[in-house]
């Protein structure tokens, strides 16, 4: 797919900026904070509906005003779209689509779809657990977007039983009950689905990672979760979900918190026997995070029938001049390519070829040629 | 800026859901321009409605006489209850005119964030009523939202040593057109599905 246009209204920076793609590959050079990386945000969140920067809309508009809009042109396989997301400060969302304004804002999800990759992931690996988990939900909203409301759902069970298990005096145990059952539904939807995505992006990690490392060591995506992994019957896991809800009980009860569930669950890495967390060099990590980028593009790929979107964020730097070739043959001129970076000179002439670059500078762009 | 009954006006009339400043005074410009009796009319009913309407004993539905039209109605089968969350909800259900049994309002539905539990929602009055009405069978009419399914589950638990518990089944809109249902809600009949009889 190819994003031919993009405005972006009181967004950020941004008081109303359009620009228009002609190459596969778009360059935005600029000092921080000069608004580079909001590009980027706004493809994301059409793509997926949420920011890996931002936690409220409020955030994402332009200060002084009340709402902003992202608009987008995608040429797809199928047709052409127009995507548009119109966001307010109070939180309330718009989505259009070829003009015609959605019920739900789901609706938006599952036809643009990027592959982000900015200097943040580069601590996938090592970084919190909750990184790992919005990575594997940032894939899944993206392939099945009817995750992100079985994600919702599961959040709001959450929410309610934590409060809950907050009150004072403690609620008694069958009313608890009731909500270890609605969590153990709903969280047994989001564990099957992420399961489920990890074995399928095991394969092709494991074959990025031995072309790029040039090793052969097997890599496995684990799935770390409470919940015993013993197959994908959906009955089975709710009863195990419920069984491990009521071990951890009165530690739950003490900390006023629900400490079972997909909430919790964590992708471990692993290469050779060793959790590649805890061994391996920086070097060796960030060959790993590139492979998983990588497999991340290929699965949306092959499900779609055709490339998504690759953002690199201020990450193309970080790699070395080896892989910075890497990934430049993988794409070549296939895969639509945004890259921020501070410097030009930093990487390989390679990536300037058919690319358009543009200069930022306080939210305004400038091509410079 | 407004003289001091306007302002009380505008900031009452803001206080009603989906109302802003700009309706608010809109509004209340235009009451004040509509011939005085009309204006006092609605004052009036407003005055009636809070006095006159209260809440029917057995059913707990909005209504001004007690028991309320429904329940004392002897050709509505006792023995046959539908519980829903909201009086409103009994408007919803009597609109298809095709139930001819009897309403229990909970009053809300269970939700701790909001402090509702179940001695929040007449339940225990629900659990005496189908004891004393030797009620047959409890529909649930409640939306299927978390929180709905949660009330569900628990009316469910509590009323199964008593009575037959059904719920409203889920599933497309009639004349609905496949294409056009959203993802959860076929996901959500394609769970549901029955076989062909």
């Amino acid at each position: 797919m190819f994003v031919q246009s993009l405005h972006l209204t009181q967004f950020r920076n941004y008081l109303d900026q359009s620009i228009t793609f002609e190459q596969p590959k778009l360059i935005l050079v600029g000092d921080n904070a000069q608004g580079k990386s909001n590009f980027l945000e706004a493809l994301q969140l059409l793509a997926t509906g949420r920011s890996q920067r931002a936690n409220r809309d409020r955030e994402l508009i332009q200060q002084g005003s009340d709402q902003g809009r992202v608009l987008a042109q995608v040429e797809r396989r199928e047709g052409r779209v127009e995507l548009e997301l119109i966001l307010r400060a109070t939180g309330h969302r718009t989505a259009r689509l070829n003009g015609v304004t959605q019920p739900r804002i789901g609706n938006l999800l599952g036809q643009l779809n990027t592959v982000f990759f900015s200097s943040w992931d580069l601590d996938l690996v090592r970084g919190n657990p909750q990184q790992r988990r919005s990575w594997l939900d940032g894939i899944l909203v993206q392939l099945e977007p009817i995750y992100a409301q079985l994600s919702d759902q599961y959040q709001q069970v959450l929410h309610q039983r934590n409060s809950l298990l907050k009150q004072i005096p403690p609620v008694p145990d069958h009313e608890l009950a009731l909500w270890d059952e609605q969590l153990a539904r709903h969280g047994t939807r989001v564990i099957r689905r992420r399961r489920r995505l990890l074995t399928r992006l095991a394969p092709l990690a494991t074959h990025w990672q031995s072309v790029i490392s040039g090793g052969n060591e097997t890599l496995q995506l684990s799935y770390q979760s409470r919940i015993p992994d013993q197959g994908d019957d959906p009955l089975q896991i709710e009863q195990q979900f419920r069984e491990q809800l009521a071990q951890k009980q009165a530690a739950e009860r003490y900390q006023g918190l629900s400490l079972v569930g997909p909430h919790r669950d964590e992708v471990e890495f692993i290469l050779g026997e060793t959790p590649a967390r805890l061994y391996g060099s920086q070097g060796q990590q960030r060959t790993l995070v590139l492979a998983l980028k990588l497999a991340e593009l290929e699965l949306l790929e092959q499900v779609n029938q055709q490339p998504p979107l690759l953002l690199l964020d201020d990450v193309l730097a970080e790699l070395d001049l080896k892989r910075q070739n890497q990934l430049l043959g993988t794409i070549g001129e296939r895969v639509q390519t945004f890259v921020t970076t501070t410097h030009l000179g930093s990487f390989e002439r390679g990536w300037l070829k058919s690319a358009q670059v543009y200069q930022v500078n306080a939210g305004s762009l400038q091509e410079v040629s | 800026m407004y003289t001091r009954p306007l302002a009380r006006l505008i900031d009452q009339l803001q206080r009603l859901p989906g109302i802003g400043p700009k309706t608010a005074q809109r509004l209340a410009f235009y009451l004040l321009k509509r011939p005085k009796q009309e204006t006092l009319q609605l004052a009036q009913s407003l005055i009636d409605a809070t006095e006159q309407i209260g809440v029917c004993r057995q059913c707990f539905t909005l209504s001004a006489e007690d028991p309320c039209d429904i329940c004392s109605n002897p050709n509505r089968e006792l023995s046959q209850v539908c519980v829903v969350a909201e009086p409103r909800d009994v408007i919803a259900m009597e609109r298809t005119r095709e139930y001819k049994g009897r309403y229990h309002v909970l009053g809300g539905l269970l939700s701790p964030m909001e402090g509702i539990g179940p001695e929040q929602l007449k339940v225990k009055e629900l659990v005496q009523r189908v004891n004393r009405d030797e009620v047959g069978e409890v529909i649930m009419a409640i939306n299927p939202s978390v929180e709905g399914e949660t009330t569900i589950l628990y009316v469910g638990k509590l009323l199964k040593p008593f009575t037959k518990v059904t719920r409203l089944a889920s599933g497309l809109p009639m004349g609905g057109d496949l294409e056009y249902a959203d993802e959860m809600t076929l996901a959500r009949a394609l769970e549901d599905r029955r076989e062909l009889i």
